[in-house]
């Protein structure tokens, strides 16, 4: 996709983190998260699905404005986002389909359709989709809407794929895990770095989504009983510690290193 | 450096898979909340779903609270089934989507009957009646 030395240069103007093995699986665990963590407050907490759905708006706002107004990549407003980015991009999807009523079929088919648009005026207007120059304020928005497009997407595609094809989540691990896998084959057989790049990120939504349940279900349901709570647990551990071990990798903010070139 | 990463990757990986397998070793004690724990013992026709009682012994319990007029220990009893009915999708719902959403309309009418601003005993009763008959048509499948 890039160069080693290409992804240092740009690291001080990028505002999105350089996609390595750990981006991934913060990627992945941060669906489960954002989903049990949604369902709790919606649920066990007895908000209900509108107060969850605005409360949960209101706070990924912020993050995105804390996220848009840094000067460079900071690990923790970016996953922060993501995080939040992934409980709404799920409620809409949600909300069509429970509350509105609207076939998974229509709403996988006009999510792609809206991820396309998005792309297609991104590309227009910068003459770009990498994501390796995200590095002014528009291609940050379109950045933005398009993940929170990939994870609607990728909501409404996994649930049609459970209610279409009663696709289980331990089947839904191997069959996403594996249609991610054939990203990554094509990805290294040299196919469009950015397109492989943005198909593997809309698996990763349902992948994400059944491994989670994976862990979380009964076993009497095929899962490994680990109920939401430690799951989230777990998965929050290891988010927390490789956001952490970026966050110590970080770049220096531009004024402090140029305070230091001045010493 | 980008060694380095992968191997403290790895790492976390590997003490994921250990806290997993840890976590599933002991078999015993998920009988007492996991939702099919009776159904070794239990006769009850399956549904397409599977074993459904856990849930239905829960509705069951809320319309004779309903009956006794306590709407407002039925409001709280039905929590548990909201809970639990949430818990268990992700298992429940593919073993046959078509079922999961009738039954799953059902609940969502007799949590919205029974947590309405006054709550009306007509109202919930009815909204049991067919939550009842609705998991006695799937026990029945």
């Amino acid at each position: 996709m890039q160069t080693v030395a290409e992804a240092d240069a740009r690291a001080l103007l990028n505002k999105v983190p350089a996609v390595t093995l750990s981006f991934w699986i913060i990627k992945i665990l941060s669906t489960t998260v954002g989903e049990t963590g949604a369902d709790f407050l919606a649920v066990n907490a007895g908000w209900g699905q509108s107060l969850t759905c605005v409360a949960m708006g209101a706070l990924l706002l912020v993050a995105l404005s804390a996220q848009l107004r840094a000067r460079c990549y900071t690990p923790w407003t970016y996953w922060l986002s993501v995080v939040l980015v992934s409980v709404v991009g799920t409620q809409i999807t949600d909300l069509l389909t429970d509350g509105l009523g609207v076939s998974l079929y229509v709403s996988t088919a006009a999510f792609a359709m809206v991820l396309a648009g998005i792309f297609f005026v991104w590309y227009r207007i910068e003459r770009t989709l990498s994501i390796a120059a995200v590095t002014t304020r528009r291609r940050e928005l379109f950045y933005w809407a398009a993940i929170l497009c990939t994870f609607a997407l990728g909501t409404a595609a996994g649930d049609l794929a459970t209610e279409a094809l009663r696709l289980g989540f331990v089947l839904g691990v191997f069959v996403f895990g594996a249609l991610i896998g054939l990203a990554w084959l094509a990805w290294r057989l040299r196919c469009h770095a950015v397109l492989t790049f943005w198909i593997a990120y809309i698996l990763t939504r349902p992948f994400g989504a059944a491994l989670g349940d994976w862990l979380t279900q009964a076993r009497d349901y095929g899962g490994l009983g680990m109920g939401p709570m430690w799951t989230s647990v777990l998965f929050l551990s290891v988010i927390v510690l490789l956001v952490g071990m970026a966050q110590r990798r970080a770049p220096i903010p531009p004024l402090a290193q140029a305070a230091d070139a001045a010493d | 450096m980008l060694m380095l990463t992968t191997r403290r990757l790895l790492a976390v990986l590997f003490l994921l898979g250990l806290a997993a397998c840890s976590k599933s070793a002991p078999p015993a004690p998920s009988s007492v909340s996991s939702p099919s724990g009776t159904s070794a013992a239990a006769s009850a026709p399956a549904s397409a779903l599977g074993d459904l009682t856990p849930f239905s012994v829960i509705a069951a319990d809320v319309a004779a609270r309903v009956d006794k007029g306590d709407l407002a220990s039925a409001k709280t009893r039905i929590k548990d089934l909201e809970i639990a009915w949430d818990t268990a999708e992700a298992g429940l719902k593919p073993r046959a989507p078509a079922d999961w959403h009738r039954l799953d309309a059902s609940i969502d009418r007799a949590l919205s009957a029974l947590r309405a601003d006054t709550p009306r005993q007509a109202d919930c009763r009815d909204a049991l009646i067919v939550l009842l008959g609705t998991f006695h048509t799937l026990q029945g499948k």
